[in-house]
């Protein structure tokens, strides 16, 4: 009797002991699902410090989910320009709604207001369906720490093969949401970290912050619109690294050329890495070769008479097997 | 009278005592550009398509700018007294011009690639940023969307 008892003990013991590792590997990516709403849903302010080798950036944000509609203001607080006019400091302000990105950039005397497309700013780095990143990345709990001094969970995603580096993610404890990252190297140096050092949940749901701060001595300007356009050409990349997806293809002119160059994003649902292809101009030499500058990789190659760039924070393997991969489908009556 | 301005653009100001704004925005000077910055900002926050500033003026001018183009011009006498066969040549005339113009311009162009020094050149030594910019552009990653125009000093150029 006392025999058959510890036998039931120890197997339940080594069940029990197989199914924590499982569940703990399922709780991190419930972790990283819960921060990546979180992001979208939660109305907060904060500031948070961006630092990129010895680049650094205080941003404030004040982001707010108006029924579904997310809405957010980014204020750069360091680098502001001072204007010899009004002495007070005008910061740049990222203004977006939805995937709608208007940046208002203070230069000189003037006031740049550009337009952009984009998605997954942060703290909204991880994507809502997190698929892609399991196909790629290993989920790991990590330790407790304390991040702008809350209480919040440490998650590794480890990646799977050598085209991507490896994130450490912090999501606070109450609240789910994303409150610091790393990116980090084959060897684990920090290449990138993002942190909140103050964050607080927003309780009102005015929106007059939504607002840019208008600064009268200056000119406002738009930018000269290079609006691209999307397209389908016959640029193939025969073999994209493992886990990386075509996102999204644009087409635009640029100013002094006067062919439009066609960029390709591919993305593996948090690094992405941009692709562009443009014919050689006339007097100028074409590149080749491989760089790198800060946490970004360039790779450039030519294929035909054409320029072949690849730019992305990822590993040199990515950036280069995307450079070599690429060809023209030649143009025929049927895929016309 | 900014903010008064401001709010009238906004519907939030009662327009029947808007009249000495009117005036002043209409006599020129600051306050005009008040309402010319209004509405580009307000366009802009709204998300709609934005002409940019001075856009009608450039239009003109290069409207003005167009070389004009003579055969629609020569045909103007022909088509009032002429055959409509003669016209016709006119036009083919036209036609060819342009198609020996198109082929040069290919001729020219194909010379020109072909004079190049083409050999190609490390990247290292001619860092092309512009590509960056782009790739942060329209694939944010994180922060570096903020970052964007600043973290290009000290890279070899």
């Amino acid at each position: 009797m006392f025999k058959i008892a510890v036998v039931t003990l120890l197997t339940s013991l080594g069940l029990a002991s197989f199914s924590v590792t499982s569940l703990a590997a399922e709780d991190a990516w419930l972790v990283l699902q819960k921060a990546a709403f979180a992001a979208r849903e939660l109305n907060y302010q904060g500031i948070f410090v961006y630092q990129n080798g010895n680049q650094v950036r205080s941003v404030q944000i004040t982001h707010m989910n108006n029924a579904g509609q997310e809405l957010t203001r980014n204020m750069v607080l360091d680098n502001r320009v001072y204007n010899k006019k009004s002495p007070a400091k005008q910061p740049r302000e990222v203004f977006s709604q939805g995937s709608d990105i208007v940046i208002f950039h203070p230069k000189n005397d003037k006031v740049i207001i550009e337009k952009r497309r984009g998605q997954n700013l942060f703290p909204a780095i991880l994507p809502v369906n997190l698929k892609s990143l399991k196909e790629s990345y290993t989920a790991r709990m990590g330790a407790l720490d304390d991040v702008a001094g809350r209480q919040a969970q440490i998650i590794e995603l480890i990646p799977k093969d050598a085209y991507r580096y490896s994130y450490k993610i912090w999501a606070d404890v109450q609240f789910g949401l994303l409150v610091k990252m790393t990116l980090l190297k084959e060897d684990n140096e920090a290449l990138e970290q993002i942190t909140f050092q103050e964050l607080s949940m927003l309780n009102s749901q005015d929106l007059n912050w939504f607002q840019p701060s208008i600064d009268l001595t200056k000119k406002y300007e738009m930018e000269e619109a290079v609006l691209p356009s999307r397209v389908n050409s016959n640029w193939i990349v025969a073999e994209l690294p493992p886990g990386y997806v075509k996102v999204d293809h644009i087409e635009f002119m640029v100013n002094g050329k006067s062919s439009p160059v066609n960029q390709m994003i591919f993305s593996d649902g948090i690094a992405s890495v941009s692709l562009f292809i443009e014919p050689i101009a006339k007097g100028t030499r074409p590149k080749i070769g491989h760089h790198l500058i800060g946490t970004t990789h360039i790779c450039a190659n030519v294929i035909e008479s054409y320029q072949v760039m690849v730019v992305g924070e990822v590993p040199l393997a990515t950036v280069q097997q995307i450079a070599n991969a690429v060809s023209f489908r030649k143009q025929t009556a049927l895929n016309r | 009278m900014k903010d008064q301005l401001s709010a009238l653009i906004d519907g939030e100001f009662d327009v029947e005592n808007a009249e000495h704004l009117i005036k002043s925005v209409k006599s020129g000077g600051e306050l005009k550009d008040c309402w010319q910055h209004y509405h580009l900002i307000g366009d802009a926050m709204r998300s709609e398509m934005v002409l940019s500033q001075g856009f009608t003026e450039r239009v003109m001018n290069a409207l003005n700018e167009e070389p004009t183009v003579l055969a629609p011009h020569a045909i103007e006498k022909p088509l009032a007294k002429t055959t409509f066969f003669k016209s016709n040549q006119i036009w083919s005339v036209a036609a060819s011009v342009a198609a020996v113009m198109f082929v040069g311009l290919m001729l020219l162009q194909q010379q020109l690639t072909g004079a190049e020094d083409s050999s190609p050149v490390e990247i290292a030594q001619s860092m092309p940023l512009e590509y960056l910019e782009a790739h942060h552009a329209a694939a944010p990653n994180g922060a570096a969307y903020y970052i964007q125009n600043v973290s290009h000093s000290g890279t070899g150029q």
